[in-house]
Order: C-alpha cells, then structure tokens, then sequence
C-alpha cells in the first residue's frame, strides 16, 4: 500500500485541531470553573430584611449535607431543621422538623431550641430558653454545626 | 446573557468536532480511494446537521446545562466513526453507516428522556422499581429463548433481529438505584457506624445495600461471565460510597471485599482464572488465548509516537481478508487508534473521557440537593470507569475484559445507553446552572 502524502498531512491535521481543541476546551472549562464558583450560590439570603440590624451569618462548620463554609443571611432570623419548610433546611439524622431558631432583638442575636428531639448545644453546653450567641458561638444540632459570625464582612 | 453564552460556546466547541469528522473520512478515502465511494467528503456535512439539531434542543429545553458535555460526547462519537470506517474498507463492511444510524437513535433517545423526564427527582421516587429492572435486565441474557452468549459471557439479548446488551442500560438504573438509597440512608452509615479493629465499619443493619451490589458484582463475574462490568459496576459503586459518606475506610473495606470475592472466583471459576493468566502471561499461548492482548500490545507499539496513519496500519493479514487485530471495532478499538494515530492519538482520547469526567463533577459539585450530586457523580464515574476497564484492558495494565469504550467502540446498546446518561447528566447541569445564575449577583 503506497503511502499518501495528503493522507499523512491530514494526519498531522486531524492530531494538532485535536490537541488545540481539548486544550481550548480545558482551558475555558477552568475558566468557567471560577465564574461558577464565585456565583454558586455560597451567600444565599434567607428571610432578608432590610431593617438595619447588625450583619449576621451562620456558616456551616461540619454536617449537614452542606459544603463547609456555606453562608446563611441572618437579617431577620432563620429557622433551623430537618424540614424543607425551616429557612436553613439541612439533612441530619438527628434533627427535628423544625429544630431551633436564631432571631435578632435589636442588635443582639438569640438562639432557642425549638423542643427539639435531640436539643441543640451551643459552645457544647444545651440551649434552655433562649440564649445569646457572640461573635464565633458554635450551634450544634445532631452532627452539624454553625459557626456564628457577625460584623463587618466587607464594609 | 450566561445561558445565551453557554449555548454559543457549546455551538462553537461543536465546529471543530465537524472539521475533524471530515479531515479523518478524507484521510481514510485518500488512502483507499479504490476502495471506498466519494460519499465520504460530505460525513462531516451530515454530522455536523446533526449535531446541530442536537444542540438546538439543547437550546431550547436546557438553556442551562453544561456547555461542554455534549461537544465531548459528539467528539468520542466522531473518532469512533472515522475508526470504524477505516475497518470497513478493508473489512468491505458497512459497520460505520450502522453506526452513524445509531447515533441518530441514541439522540433520538437522548431527546425522549429530556422531554418526558422534566422533573428527574421522579426517579428517586421509583428508585426500588428502577433497582428491579436493572436486576432484570442483568439477568436478561441468561434467559434461554432470548439470551445469547458472546465470546463466553452471556452479554446479549436476541428478540427476533434485535438484537442488545442490556448490561449498557442496566448500568444507569442502578446508579440511579445508587444515588437514591445512599441519598436516604447516607446518615445512617456514618452516624451509626462502629470502629472495630481500627477500621470504621457501617452499621451491619445498613450493609445490606453494600452486600446487594457486591452480591450483584460477584454474580455477574460468574453467572453472566462479564469480568469488565462486574469491576466497572463496582468502582462507581464506591466511589458513590465515598462521595455520600465521606468515609475512606468504606472504601477500604469495599476493595478488599472485592478483592477478596475475586480471588476466590479466580481459584474456583476456569473462565475468570483463563483471563486473569493470560493477563499476567501471553506467551503462554500467544496463538490461541493470548493472541488478543498480544495483538494489541503489537499493533499500539507499531503506532509509536504519532502512528502510521488512518488506514495505513497493518490490519488485515497480507493476502487474506482475515483481521490481524480481533475485535477491532469493538474490544480493541483504542489499540487501532493508537495503532493509527499513535501515542499523540492515544493521548487525545484519554484526555476526552478526562475532560468529561471533570466536567461531570463539576457538575456534582453545583448541585444542590444530595440526589443530583450523587446521580451526577455516579453517572459520570460509570462512565469513566468503563472507559479505564477497556483502556485499561488493552494496555494490560488489568485483564482484558469486553466492554465497550464508551461511545468510540461500535455497538448500538452502547451509544444509546451512553446517550442517555448524557441526558440525565444534563438535566442535572441545567437545574444546578440555572439556580447558580439566579443567585448569582
């Protein structure tokens, strides 16, 4: 069988659009990776009021079927469960339905079981009533826990 | 603005898809001219028409999806048809025009899930129903009146003329399976988990599922004889695993599981221990057994770095019409591409499934809610895994198994299989996508 040179050509063609198309490819896909990252839905706001409190967030440490690091507006309080119906909905075994909530008066933040099965632990020790979380408190529900976090993120 | 790009992206990424059908026909015809018709020139036309038509409904019911899973797909499928022509002009069979038909059928599937599965979490609804016919459609072969045996394992379905592999399609519905069950009870296994002998060992309540596939693996290793997908069902298997419950040490356990049942199989079972010693040594008996993996090791050495060139490699044994490389447009289709290609060519396709699997958990990684990370991971290591198996194969680096490279080997049960779980994986992109651009500021 003679060889072609126009086939041997077509060859090298064929293998150099292919090499510069998978590094097109991979390029622009790495690119997309960091739009979609930063826009990936990392600050989701929950129960949003603009009412001049202080800023606050929860940030999920551990658990949950959420990725660490997880943001959860606070403006106007969360519900924390189980339940789709809670503001901050995550999977856990050992959570309620509705399992605690985390409401501001004025300018300070509380944290209150809501009779729960399994209750809720902040900075290890189980919440009675209603209790003040500082900037850092650890809510932990089951095997999730929450990082509070309040203050001037970017202002 | 974002989904308009993304679509205009995926439109251009399928350009050069169509150039390369068509550089690779006309560097197959120039050297068989005598052989082949002229037809050949207007594939890449054809092709190109209908990618399109893929990507206009892609267009129009998943504006968010991933723009780069279909042209990767389209791409695999376009190596694979230019392979396969090249075997048929000196095979003087029709294989590649079966197979561009099946690509249409596998689009033509590929369109009936995206419109009649809007809302995919259906599946996880019908997750034990999906699980049972799976089941069946493994047991399938074995059935007599339908079944049929292939090179020792009981791989098909005959019904009349159609003829199919049903362990192509079984594969999604346990995945699906999968993602639904290790969704729901993935809690379970780590919270009620137990250390025993330094190992963390799930609940022996929740090992059942874990039992159920490595059951399944096994059985299929000695009842329907199909080493390759029984090693392929199991890695996607544990790499949902992991992916669901964080925990290495489920993995550890799997591996040995597995690697145990095997080793078992391999003493007792003479067809899995024919494959596994002819892995380790060709030369055994490098005319009968061994000829296949030797063969192979031959022809990709032949290629060396940038390969003899579409349709000049030695294929055919001089002065008959007999095929030097079996199964080469099944089982050995990567040795042919490399053969042809060479390392270059070799590289190319690995780097596709690579790309692909990226782009599949990245996929995972956007998702929101457990389900759909689990399906995408699990839909994407299935595939990826299946490619390692046969790439894998031919190579020795594990025992030559048969199943198909996804998408490049011919074979219509693959193609529409493969089609499908692009489907899935892209209805999946579209919601997650679709939700990242709404909260994105």
């Amino acid at each position: 069988m003679d060889i072609q040179p126009i086939a041997v050509a077509l060859k090298f063609a064929f293998l150099a659009i292919l090499f510069l198309y998978l590094f097109w490819i991979a390029r622009s896909a790495r690119k997309d990776l960091f739009v979609a990252r930063s826009s990936s839905g990392h600050d989701r706001t929950i129960g949003a009021s603009p009412g001049g409190n202080r800023e606050a967030w929860l940030v999920v440490e551990e658990g949950g079927g959420l990725a660490p690091g997880t943001r959860f507006d606070l403006f106007g309080g969360a519900t924390l469960g189980r339940s789709s119906d809670a503001e901050i909905s995550f999977s856990d075994g050992y959570a309620s339905g509705i399992h605690a909530r985390v409401h501001p008066r004025g300018e300070r933040f509380f944290v209150e079981d809501m009779s729960s099965t399994n209750g809720t632990l902040l900075n290890g020790a189980p919440v009675f009533g209603e209790t003040e979380l500082a900037d850092g408190s650890r809510i932990r529900i089951g095997d999730t826990t929450f990082r509070f976090e309040t203050g001037g993120r970017g202002s | 603005m974002i989904r308009a790009a993304a679509r205009n992206r995926e439109l251009v990424a399928l350009l050069p898809v169509a150039v390369l059908v068509t550089i690779g026909f006309a560097a197959v015809f120039a050297q068989s001219e005598d052989r082949l018709s002229d037809l050949s020139l207007s594939y890449g036309l054809y092709f190109l028409a209908i990618c399109l038509l893929a990507h206009i409904f892609i267009r129009v019911r998943l504006p968010d999806a991933d723009p780069f899973l279909f042209p990767l797909m389209a791409l695999l499928t376009a190596i694979g048809l230019i392979m396969i022509y090249r075997l048929d002009s000196e095979l003087a069979r029709d294989l590649a025009r079966d197979q561009a038909n099946w690509f249409v059928v596998g689009l033509a599937f590929f369109a009936a899930v995206i419109t009649f599965l809007r809302d995919y979490s259906a599946l996880e609804r019908y997750k034990y129903t999906i699980a049972l016919v799976g089941i069946a459609l493994l047991l399938a072969p074995r059935l007599p009146l339908i079944g049929e045996q292939v090179n020792g394992a009981w791989l098909g379905v005959r019904i009349g003329p159609i003829g199919f592999q049903p362990a192509e399609l079984a594969k999604i519905a346990i995945i699906v399976f999968l993602a639904g069950y290790l969704w729901e009870t993935r809690e379970l296994l780590i919270v009620k988990a137990r250390r025993i002998l330094g190992l963390t060992l799930p609940p022996l309540k929740y090992l059942g599922p874990l039992l159920l596939v490595w059951g399944v693996s096994m059985f299929m290793l000695v009842f329907i004889r199909d080493l390759g997908s029984s090693l392929m069902f199991f890695a996607a298997f544990l790499a949902l695993l992991y992916v669901a419950t964080g925990r290495l040490s489920f993995v550890v356990v799997g591996v040995a599981m597995f690697f145990l049942g095997a080793w078992f199989f391999y003493n007792t079972v003479g067809h899995v221990t024919d494959r596994v010693d002819i892995w380790l040594d060709p030369w055994s008996d490098p005319g009968g057994a061994g000829y296949q993996v030797l063969q192979s090791m031959f022809a990709q050495a032949d290629g060396g770095l940038f390969g003899a060139g579409f349709a000049q490699s030695l294929f055919v044994i001089p002065g008959t019409n007999d095929a030097l490389v079996p199964a080469a447009h099944t089982d050995l289709i990567y040795t042919m591409i490399v053969s042809e290609t060479g390392l270059a060519g070799g590289i190319a396709v690995i780097s596709i499934y690579l790309l692909f699997a990226a782009r599949g958990f990245k996929t995972a990684i956007l998702a929101e809610d457990g389900f759909s990370k689990l399906l995408a991971t699990g839909l994407t290591a299935v595939f990826a895994f299946q490619a390692f198996v046969i790439i894998g194969g031919v190579t020795r680096v594990i025992p030559l198994t048969g199943v198909t490279l996804p998408l490049v080997s011919y074979g219509g049960s693959s193609i529409v299989a493969n089609f499908i779980l692009l489907a899935l994986l892209l209805l999946v992109s579209d919601r997650a996508r679709r939700r990242a651009r709404e909260v994105a500021p």
